[in-house]
């Protein structure tokens, strides 16, 4: 999804609108375009024995959302405050991925972009799909094709 | 696929099918169901050869058929409907009687029609197939020839595209000596039939005009998946309501409006739920034809007798007992049944019979299959689980004969002597049990040696929502479906210290003097190490396709009815969670799955069937089951016999007359005694629990703190006496004093509803107060 985005925007070279989100002290974005709807911290229920990048159960729209953990994914700790979540259509149907806290929408050229440093763990290498470079700060790009559970399962994320 | 919420649907329907337009889509639909039709009443026919009624349906199916063929341009369709057109009409018009060769002619043709019509919907092409045997074979037939398809004494029919003109394929040589007149019907001439042929072409058109306008008046096709949304939303709505109603208390405006929500959403789910209902006979339509079909392969003489068939079931529940349905009436045909000879030594009419029966039962549909066969020989299951090594020679010594007919329903078993292509690979009847228990149904078994076997499957009227029991287990919610649930028992931290025994590891209660392997829910779910021995816990007995264990948790919440959700693939990989619901409290909770949790802790088939033996123990030593209630801080018994039914209701719905506690029922008053020990104006919120009780002929209601469990009691005996005390029993070791039902006083005016003498001072003393 986000790779034909990213041809398409070098053909027509225009601004892409990212949704900044914030996890700890960084900040990634998600294109917009792949976003669903944005949760404000909502109610979830915890799956007991289900694989650690399960953020629990959300009810969303009559069905029951199944949400992945940015969080769990970096190994970071646990957050004890609600958490925002973003909805995303996946391979399995929709799936949400919990945030600390989704901020503005940020506007990016693919002039800035650059790929993953070759000093990057594994783990984080394999779950962001880059980088932009903003005036003061890294937006770190995230592909949600790369964050659903289904895709997360199959390369046995822990 | 129904754990998905999906259900199976006709594919035709599925509007990924692009090679289909919307006109041939209809028209496969049209001929399906004419098939179907035709199908039923060929099976019939056989019966009653000379329905007219039943010869003009099936004409009129084929008819249609070939009508639209035509049209869009099907030949080979139309080729093959024309002929079978051709030797109906003959039939319908009396030209010629219906016989078992004729019957198995139409029924192959319905085969190749079927055929044809599958490789249109799959491809949008009739596809290629061989058609000059069958049309010969119909050709022959209706010239009396009941060779079949080796008969060479009629002309090679056309191949290829269909003649222009339906006039040049009339029958030619309809006026040879070949046809089978009716016994005292005199010989056709060509020419009466050629006439007898261009009437029944004009007729029946409009009677099937007829027929579409009516249906289509007051009915409409509605896409399963649509079907399937509005159920979602409507279970949707009662979740907002049952919300909404848990708020709801200060404004009295919003209060009537709630109830009236309530009612609305209530008729809603009930229209909605209907709409998806469909008759059984749907699914029963296709047996007729695969009895007659197995006996004749079996050699073996069945009729079918169909009951209830108007019995309505959810469309996906249908779908989902096709299969086990099939099985068991295959089983009942080829291990039931026995050949004719068999059954004329044993005095039976040759010809069995097999029985499929649906009834409604309370929230329950019973599909009863059932024949009047050989009946199930104890002996050959226990040799043959024995041979199978399913039980050991000394577990099968001591098993009664219920309980051994209960050991065909284990994975690998099978009795037939041979294996035949009908039954007997050893798949059936654990499939049958694992089919059905899935959605929440059950299997029984009943057999009478000689006399036949009845298979009932009950099934619940619907599968979105479903009656559950909330538990919980480390402050979380789980919901248990009620229909594994068999009984719950409490146990205080003291009891969950002494009662529950430990065998290496494996926990254990003896339940009525059998041990009943525990799961802890906790442990389970890898929330706790160990069992938490400290605190009080209930055990929920679970019965999950034939296995029993006890599920341990925390505490009980209310019951509640659940609307089913799915869950993404990820989490079913967990594999103890059938699905996730949200509650009325809007809370969600995972849906625990009885069977796979029995799996997991690899609990073992319990082939005991112990009520029986409850019963018995019963019996001997005298003593009865009582339900143990706990007042303020005393416990306190009444015969289970007498309880009618358990409520919960706000306290403020106690009301009082004469110093009398009453409460108010459905128009009726309940004398009701107060053992809360509370007062109702301190607490207002607060609920108490009501056990309604059957005192004589009376109704009266007791309030106690909360009912704790049920227990057999044994009576005591006075020191030096050998009379039973009436108050008291010995309950779970301990002495426990019996609620008395008669102290309770009448109501003012009303008749005292006891003639025993020594209690009647009781009753008028109240009259005597009042007066």
């Amino acid at each position: 999804m986000t790779r034909a985005l990213f041809q398409q925007t070098v053909a027509q070279d225009e601004p892409i609108e990212m949704c900044s989100v914030r996890v700890g002290q960084t900040l990634y974005g998600i294109p917009v375009t792949s976003i669903l709807e944005i949760l404000g911290k909502p109610a979830k229920q915890g799956v007991p024995l289900a694989p650690g990048y399960i953020g629990g159960l959300v009810h969303y729209r009559g069905e029951v959302l199944t949400t992945v953990s940015l969080r769990s994914l970096l190994a970071m700790p646990a957050r004890e405050a609600m958490e925002d979540i973003l909805v995303f259509e996946g391979a399995d149907g929709y799936f949400g991925l919990l945030v600390d806290e989704v901020s503005e929408v940020i506007t990016v050229l693919h002039t800035d972009f650059e790929g993953n440093p070759s000093t990057l763990d594994d783990r984080r290498k394999a779950l962001f799909a880059g980088t932009y470079k903003l005036s003061n700060a890294l937006l770190v790009m995230l592909d949600p094709e790369r964050l659903d559970p289904v895709r997360l399962a199959e390369a046995a994320f822990a | 696929m129904l754990r998905n919420g999906k259900l199976a649907q006709v594919p035709a329907l599925s509007p990924d099918n692009v090679t289909v337009d919307e006109l041939t889509r209809e028209f496969l639909i049209e001929s399906q169901e004419g098939l179907d039709r035709m199908e039923r009443c060929l099976t019939e026919l056989e019966e009653r050869p000379e329905d007219r009624e039943l010869l003009a349906e099936i004409f009129r199916s084929v008819h249609t058929i070939k009508g639209t063929t035509g049209f869009l341009g099907f030949s080979r369709l139309e080729a093959l409907a024309h002929a079978g057109e051709n030797l109906l009409g003959l039939l319908r018009d009396g030209k010629l009687l219906a016989d078992v060769h004729i019957i198995s002619g139409l029924l192959a043709l319905l085969d190749i029609l079927r055929e044809i019509l599958r490789s249109i919907e799959s491809t949008g092409l009739e596809g290629q197939g061989e058609d000059a045997a069958m049309l010969q074979r119909l050709h022959a037939l209706q010239h009396g020839s009941s060779q079949g398809p080796g008969a060479d004494s009629t002309e090679a029919p056309r191949e290829g595209a269909p003649p222009k003109k339906k006039r040049t394929r009339k029958p030619k040589a309809a006026g040879s000596a070949a046809i089978v007149p009716l016994p005292d019907a005199e010989m056709v001439k060509p020419q009466e039939e050629i006439k007898a042929i261009e009437v029944y072409q004009a007729e029946p058109q409009t009677a099937q005009t007829r027929a579409v306008v009516n249906t289509a008046e007051s009915t409409l096709r509605v896409d399963v998946d649509l079907l399937n949304r509005m159920m979602n939303l409507v279970g949707e709505l009662v979740l907002t309501r049952n919300q909404i109603l848990q708020m709801v208390s200060t404004d009295a405006n919003l209060t009537v409006l709630s109830r009236r929500l309530d009612m609305v959403t209530a008729d809603l789910r009930e229209a909605v739920m209907k709409a998806r209902m469909q008759p059984v006979s749907h699914v029963f339509s296709k047996f007729p034809r695969m009895v007659r079909d197995l006996a004749q392969q079996l050699n073996k003489r069945v009729r079918l007798v169909m009951e209830g068939q108007e019995t309505e079931l959810d469309k996906s529940l249908l779908e989902a007992i096709k299969d086990p349905l099939t099985h068991s009436v295959r089983n009942a045909i080829d291990h039931g049944i026995e050949v004719p000879h068999l059954r004329e030594t044993a005095g039976k009419d040759p010809e069995g019979i097999l029985r499929l029966r649906a009834y409604q039962e309370g929230s329950h549909v019973v599909i009863e299959v059932s024949d009047d066969g050989g009946g199930m020989k104890v002996e050959r299951i226990r040799d043959k689980a024995l041979e199978r090594k399913l039980i050991t020679r000394e577990r099968a010594a001591q098993l009664s004969d219920r309980e051994l007919m209960q050991l065909i329903f284990l994975p690998g078993f099978s009795t037939a002597e041979a294996i035949t292509n009908v039954s007997g690979r050893g798949v059936g009847m654990d499939v049958v049990r694992t089919n059905v228990e899935k959605i929440g149904g059950k299997v029984e078994i009943d057999s009478r040696a000689g006399k036949g076997t009845t298979l009932r499957l009950r099934i619940p009227l619907t599968l979105a929502i479903v009656p559950a029991l909330i538990v919980q287990s480390r402050g979380q919610n789980y919901a248990l479906p009620q229909g594994a649930l068999s009984e719950l028992v409490h146990l205080s931290s003291e009891q969950v210290q002494t009662q529950v025994e430990w065998m290496e590891g494996a926990a254990l209660y003896r339940l009525r003097g059998k041990l009943l392997p525990l799961v802890f829910l906790g442990s389970l779910l890898k929330q706790q190490e160990q069992p938490d021995k400290s605190r009080e816990a209930y055990i929920a007995v679970l019965n999950a396709e034939g296995r029993r264990y006890g599920l341990v948790v925390d505490s009980l919440a209310d019951p509640e009815e659940i609307v089913v959700k799915p869950l993404s693939s990820v989490l079913k990989r967990i594999r103890l969670f059938s699905g996730a619901t949200v509650l009325g409290n809007g809370e969600m909770a995972l849906i625990l799955d009885p069977g796979a949790i029995a799996t997991q802790s690899n609990i073992g088939m319990a082939l005991e069937d112990d009520e029986p033996e409850v019963l018995d123990a019963n019996l001997m030593d005298g003593s009865d089951e009582y339900l143990l209630t706990q007042s303020a801080s005393e416990h306190a018994a009444v015969p289970l016999a007498n309880v009618l039914r358990i409520e919960r209701i706000p306290r403020t719905q106690m009301e009082w007359l004469n110093g009398m506690p009453v409460l108010r029922f459905d128009g009726t008053l309940l004398p009701l005694k107060d053992r809360t020990g509370k007062d109702a104006a301190a607490s207002p919120e607060e609920e108490m629990t009501v056990v309604v009780c059957r005192d004589g002929e009376r109704h009266v209601g007791v309030a106690v703190s909360q009912v704790l469990d049920v227990a057999s009691g044994k009576p005591l005996n006075e020191a030096g006496t050998n009379v039973a005390t009436r108050n008291a029993v010995l309950l779970k070791d301990k002495v426990t004093s019996i609620i008395d039902l008669r102290h309770i006083p009448a109501l003012p005016g009303a008749r005292p509803s006891h003639d025993d003498p020594v209690e009647t001072w009781e009753a008028d003393g109240v009259v005597e107060v009042l007066a």
